[in-house]
């Protein structure tokens, strides 16, 4: 497995991640378990922009990983 | 008139009027009887069991002590609401024991009670050593209720994990297959979340027979063919090892790139991760 697909594979675990914490952030009742989980989700989104960054940086690198 | 109808007329009428009369009493008479109200239970029940047997009794003396035996209660019971000090003579007051980890000999004395009922009672409140209690009361009924001191005090979760978001109580959305709406609303769910959610599971409504939503939005059911396996929501634990992976992902990328801007990135993220996942993971373990 190339670093580009493992660098996917992880991206697209995030992904699944902010996906839940926004379910969790939309279905909870208590306001203060909410917030934390809307909190999360922003984390997240930062996260993801960093990944989705560093995996253009790659692609641009290696050309012939490019999506893969 | 026959004899049998009119002492059948006379108990279907008192089983009615007794029923409306512990009705006005209210359930605080259930929970907690005191001496009186005790009395006045076995009086009032003594009364429209002579009156609806002995046929020779006046319906109108009955009637009348019955009257006066229920509405006394409640008459001291609405003065007692509003003045404190009627209802400190008529329920009583709660007497202090033990204060400051020490134990009060002066109000044992007074309330009658001897060192060894009152280490009984502390046993029965699972307290065997008189020096872990820092306060102990004896409350009017006759009940001992004791504060133990803070070290000896059972571990609590807020303990473990300061601010945690409070738990509200679990809605039962499905009943005997049927859904039921008014709950459903109370979390901010619809129809079609609770189908969705089912479908998952793999079930249909007319086969459930109870169905919970907990405050964080997960669905736990109960079929009525137990002979098969519910899957209990598994979304939590599923989040908490999706994090911890990506986190170990994160670190490992942080290792192997020559990069060094990369590398300043995973460790950053990782750091995040690491921090989101010791505040979320409270949440995540129940």
């Amino acid at each position: 497995m190339t670093v580009a697909s493992q660098v996917k594979q992880s991206l697209a675990s995030l992904k699944s991640i902010h996906a839940s914490f926004q379910q969790f952030a939309l279905t909870s009742t208590d306001e203060k378990a909410q917030r934390a989980f809307h909190e999360a989700m922003l984390l997240t989104e930062e996260i993801i922009a960093d990944v989705k960054q560093r995996l253009s940086q790659l692609e641009r690198e290696e050309p012939q990983y490019h999506g893969k | 008139m026959p004899i049998w109808l009119e002492a059948a007329i006379r108990s279907v009428s008192i089983l009615i009027g007794l029923f409306i009369i512990t009705r006005i009493l209210g359930k605080k008479q259930l929970s907690k009887l005191s001496f009186f109200e005790y009395i006045v239970g076995i009086t009032v029940g003594d009364i429209a069991g002579t009156m609806s047997t002995d046929l020779d009794i006046n319906l109108q003396e009955g009637i009348t002590s019955i009257l006066i035996w229920s509405l006394f209660p409640v008459l001291i019971s609405y003065i007692s609401l509003h003045n404190k000090k009627f209802r400190d003579f008529v329920e009583g007051n709660s007497t202090v024991f033990i204060k400051n980890g020490k134990v009060l000999e002066q109000n044992l004395k007074r309330e009658k009670y001897t060192i060894d009922e009152l280490m009984e009672q502390l046993r029965k409140k699972d307290v065997f050593r008189v020096a872990d209690v820092e306060f102990a009361v004896l409350e009017p009924n006759g009940d001992l209720n004791v504060l133990l001191k803070r070290e000896k005090q059972p571990l609590a979760v807020g303990d473990v994990f300061p601010n945690l978001p409070s738990e509200k109580e679990p809605q039962t959305v499905i009943m005997d297959g049927k859904i039921l709406d008014e709950p459903l609303a109370t979390v901010g769910l619809n129809r079609g979340w609770l189908k969705t959610e089912l479908d998952k599971q793999g079930v249909a409504v007319e086969n459930v027979f109870l169905a919970q939503v907990d405050s964080y939005g997960q669905l736990t059911i109960d079929l009525y063919d137990d002979k098969l396996n519910v899957q209990q929501p598994q979304e939590k634990q599923l989040l908490l090892a999706a994090m911890k992976k990506v986190q170990a992902d994160f670190e490992l990328f942080a290792l192997e790139t020559q990069a060094e801007e990369a590398k300043q990135m995973y460790e950053k993220n990782a750091k995040k991760l690491n921090d989101l996942l010791q505040k979320i993971t409270p949440l995540l373990k129940n």
